[in-house]
Order: C-alpha cells, then sequence, then structure tokens
C-alpha cells in the first residue's frame, strides 16, 4: 500500500511517499532530509506530535509558560496531553528544559518548559 | 542624556537582530541591540509550536527555544541590550550614525559607524482589506491573539471566525482548538489554504477543524461587542458573487491577513525601498541603499523559516565588517531581477568588488512540478538548479557562485521555469 505522507517537520513541507505491505515499511521516496525519513515512517505505522501548550506560572512576567512534550506523542493522546495541564501551577523561577510533568497522559513523554521564567519584582 | 558608543547598533532584538549582534560581536565588534519591547526574542516568543531551528540545529525548536540559544549566546559575549527602548530619530552626522532613542532610564544618543536595522514586519490590519460592518470590541489580529493565547491565557472568545488561509491563521486555529474553542471557522479568498502543506496538515486537517475556500467576510456584525460576521462566497478573480451572503454568529473575528515589513523608519531616512517587497532594496550583503545601514531578517520581506532570517543576519555581519573596514565596492553595482514567474526576489544588487558567494531568496509566483530556478544575462543561462516543485507558499533559497554574476555587469534575471 503506497500512502503519501505531507511530512510537518520544517516548513518545506515534502510530500513522502512511503510503501508499506505487510505492515511493514518497504520503500520511502520524496524526503528531504533525516527527519523526514523517520517522520514519514512513523506517521504510516505510529502517528506522532509533538504538543505545544501552556501552564500557569505565578510570579513570572507573564501568566503562562510556554511548554511542550519532550518528544512526539501519539496523535490519538494530544487531547488527553493538553487536558493534563488544566489546572497545573509552577511558580517562577522555572528553568528552560525543566520537567513540568513527567510521563504526561501515560505516553513515556514528559512535559518540560521552553523558556526561562525569571522572578519579576511584584 | 546617556551616550553609547559603539562599532555597530543593531535596531530590533528580534532572532535577526539577535544573530547579527551575535555574529558581529564574535567578529570582534562592539556592539549594541535596541529594543523596543520589554524583552529579547521578538516574535519567537509568542511562537509556542515547534519546527523552528531544523536549517540551523537539526532539530525541530520551539520559538522561545531558538530564541534563547541566541539570547544566552548574546550575554555570553557580553553584548549591550537595551530593552524597553524605542529609536525617534537617526541622523548621519560627521560620518557616524547617531541614533537618539527614548528608554525608561532617559533619553540616549547611540553612535556607530554601522547600523543593523532588524524590525520585522507588521500585522496587516482588516482596515487594509476593506471590511465593512461595524468596529465592536471582539476583533483582532492572529498575532495578538497568539500573544493573548500563548502569553497571558486569554481566548479571544467561545466562537471564533479566523479570516485568512496563511500560517499564521492556521497555527492560531490550532492553538484556540486546543485551548478550548467551542466552534471554529477558518475563510479565506483562494480555492485552497496559501499556507504551506505542513500547516495545513497538523494545524487544520489533524483536529478537523471546519474551513470555507473562496469565502471572505463582507462585514462584521455588532454593536458593543462582535454579534457574527456576513460572509460571502468570491469568484476566481476574488468578486464577491451576489446571492451567497450568509450570517455567520461568533463573538470574536481573527484577521490573519499578511505581513508586511516594518520599513518606514528607513523610508523616513531615505533608503530605498521595493514595491513588491514593501522592505528596503539591498545588496548582496543586505547593506539598503544608505551606506553602512543594514536591513535583515524579516524587515526584508517575512521568511517561511526563521533559519533563513537568521542566515541574512550572519551575512549583513560579515558586510559590516567590509564597510568597517572599507572594503572596495564596484563603478556600477550588477542589478538582480525578478523573472515573470517570481513574485519577489532579495537581494537586488551586487555592489561589492569580492566576497562571498550571492544566497538569494525568492518566492514563486507560481506553482510548478519539477520545476528550474533560472538565472540568465543578455547572453544567455548563466546557472540553473532544479527542485521538487515550487509553490508561492515557499520560498527559494539559492546560493548563486559570485564569478557569474561579476561575469554579467548588465545584470541578471531570476525565473522559476
Amino acid at each position: 500500500m503506497l500512502s503519501d505522507v505531507v511530512c510537518v517537520r520544517c516548513p518545506r513541507s515534502c510530500l513522502i511517499r512511503v510503501a508499506v505491505e505487510e505492515g511493514s515499511v518497504k520503500s520511502v521516496e520524496g524526503y528531504g532530509c533525516r527527519l523526514g525519513f523517520e517522520y514519514a515512517v512513523e506517521e504510516v505505522t505510529n502517528p506522532k506530535r509533538t504538543v505545544c501548550s501552556t501552564v500557569r506560572v505565578v510570579g513570572g512576567r507573564y501568566p503562562r509558560l510556554p511548554v511542550r512534550t519532550s518528544e512526539p506523542v501519539p496523535k490519538s493522546k494530544i487531547r488527553e496531553v493538553v487536558e493534563a495541564l488544566r489546572g497545573v501551577t509552577v511558580k517562577a523561577p522555572v528553568r528552560r528544559g525543566e520537567v513540568i510533568v513527567r510521563n504526561v497522559a501515560g505516553t513515556g513523554a514528559d512535559v518540560v518548559a521552553e523558556m526561562d521564567v525569571e522572578p519579576e519584582a511584584a | 542624556m546617556i551616550e553609547v558608543g559603539k562599532d555597530v547598533v543593531v535596531v530590533g532584538g528580534g532572532p535577526s537582530g539577535l544573530a547579527a549582534a551575535v555574529r558581529l560581536a564574535e567578529l570582534g565588534y562592539s556592539a549594541a541591540v535596541v529594543e523596543s519591547g520589554d524583552e529579547l526574542g521578538g516574535i519567537l516568543i509568542q511562537c509556542i509550536h515547534d519546527g523552528f531551528g531544523t536549517k540551523l540545529f537539526g532539530k525541530a525548536l520551539s520559538g522561545p527555544e531558538f530564541a534563547s540559544s541566541f539570547i544566552e549566546r548574546l550575554g555570553e559575549l557580553g553584548v549591550e541590550a537595551w530593552t524597553r527602548t524605542h529609536v525617534v530619530r537617526v541622523r548621519l552626522e560627521g560620518g557616524s550614525w547617531v541614533l537618539t532613542a527614548v528608554s525608561p532610564r532617559g533619553v540616549l544618543r547611540f553612535k556607530s559607524r554601522a547600523v543593523v536595522y532588524a524590525t520585522g514586519c507588521r500585522e496587516r490590519t482588516p482596515f487594509e482589506i476593506r471590511v465593512g460592518g461595524t468596529r465592536p470590541a471582539g476583533v483582532y489580529t492572529a498575532g495578538l491573539v497568539q500573544r493573548l493565547v500563548n502569553l497571558y491565557g486569554v481566548l479571544p472568545g467561545r466562537r471564533v471566525l479566523i479570516v485568512g488561509g496563511g500560517d499564521v491563521g492556521m497555527i492560531v486555529a490550532r492553538h484556540l482548538h486546543l485551548e478550548g474553542v467551542e466552534e471554529l471557522l477558518v475563510v479565506f479568498p483562494e480555492p485552497w489554504f496559501a499556507g504551506l502543506p505542513r500547516n495545513v496538515q497538523q494545524c487544520i486537517l489533524d483536529f478537523g477543524i471546519p474551513f470555507r475556500p473562496r469565502t471572505i467576510v463582507k462585514e462584521i456584525v455588532g454593536k458593543e461587542r462582535v454579534e457574527g460576521a456576513v460572509l460571502v462566497r468570491v469568484d476566481e478573480k476574488w468578486q464577491p458573487i451576489k446571492g451567497t451572503e450568509e450570517f455567520y454568529p461568533c463573538d470574536a473575528v481573527v484577521f490573519s491577513v499578511g505581513l508586511v515589513p516594518n520599513a518606514s523608519q528607513l523610508e523616513e531616512l531615505g533608503a530605498e525601498i521595493d514595491p513588491r517587497t514593501r522592505g528596503p532594496v539591498v545588496n548582496e550583503y543586505f547593506e539598503t541603499s544608505l551606506r553602512g545601514v543594514f536591513a535583515v531578517g524579516n524587515l526584508l520581506t517575512p521568511f517561511d523559516y526563521v533559519d533563513d532570517a537568521v542566515e541574512t543576519a550572519f551575512i549583513a555581519a560579515e558586510g559590516v565588517s567590509k564597510h568597517l573596514s572599507g572594503e572596495a565596492r564596484r563603478d556600477k553595482p550588477i542589478p538582480l531581477r525578478p523573472g515573470p514567474n517570481v513574485r519577489l526576489l532579495v537581494p537586488h544588487r551586487v555592489e561589492w568588488a569580492s566576497g562571498r558567494d550571492v544566497t538569494l531568496f525568492l518566492r514563486p509566483s507560481v506553482e510548478r512540478e519539477n520545476p528550474r530556478i533560472s538565472v540568465r544575462s543578455s547572453g544567455g543561462e548563466l546557472y540553473h538548479t532544479r527542485r521538487r516543485y515550487a509553490r508561492p507558499s515557499l520560498m527559494e533559497r539559492v546560493e548563486l557562485p559570485r564569478g557569474l554574476v561579476e561575469s554579467s555587469p548588465e545584470g541578471v534575471v531570476v525565473d522559476v521555469e
């Protein structure tokens, strides 16, 4: 079976054709880089996305802290990941890469901070 | 008044300005970054989605992550960054550029031998696309909504109409969907989304967000607050089709209808402006028509990749170095012109006597499979490179050997065939 996949890893949006026979990938054509190759194989076997959202942060410049999953999670889990972040509150200071929620929604991925938040003088 | 003397002043602390300052400091020049906002990082701070840095770092970073790497490097190099500092006047005095700026610390006078402008883009407004009706609360631009949602956790409404099928509109649609907006509709006049296919997939199709091609907003309805919008279908020429008007109830309308370079200060200074890009005309080191004044990043034209925007900053830093060391320029610049299938092309000319190969960025005006990007002079084709496809949503980058351009002093034409 042939599947056409639009790569979402970067703006080039490569159109990648993946041939699958008896559940295993036979060929991958049209990818522009290693990230695209990996994405296309995953998209036809177990589609995943990196989820980016925000959590509440107290004591920083802004009331929200941007966060992301440390790795792509199954597409079917996106909604659960976002729901799991509702009600989460952290306190400044926060360091980029700091784990905010471990093993979010049972995906094995952590939710990590995307940026530093310095405490602001009230 | 605070006096600051530097080799170079960089106006704008977004990714391109930061990249220019970092590279200049690495080359041994003293630089200062002047940023009118509260913090460094520019638009990337609110772009919390991933996909930045694939060219530069081989990783799909989020906007804040990408910005942080440059902000940290700037700190390591000890470059001065002035936030909440707004440049109000620029003058050439005795061979030096003098920038007057206002800041919470008072009035500043920056004096330098070169200036790098990295002021990015602004969003086009509903007024620029002639939307009729009333002017109630609840009408936003997409960038503002992105800021409200991602930094402040505020949703613009419960039922939201998004106008425009470009990348920013699609990305905002996904954020709103995930963050709990109950009903969304995206409308655009084109037959299909104008943005990148990756965003159609991961922002719209992944979540089944409804959309209507060939549809525009005729008018906004509501007295105090948006109550809805009148949608109308359009033909191939984007002309409304009579009798297809329909009232769509909603409490917010978000416009994502394009970006325009923030070039007004450069224009006032007398820099030549390209009517296609609405940004400054530049040479191969991204120097404007004003000697020693450079323009980088989205101020040239909105790029698809921040990586490409940053590359223009790196190249401009080399140009600043050439300017400061008084390297020779050509007697007559060589023009680089867009062909019929090219909507816009930067840079616009080759002006220096020697240097690196010429990095071109062009946006096709047509969609083609297996196209050639060709460079021709009056004597015929000088160079070509192949692509698997070309489309208006995708900016092309071409590295043109300098020798080929120099062999055509009357100029070259770049086209997609």
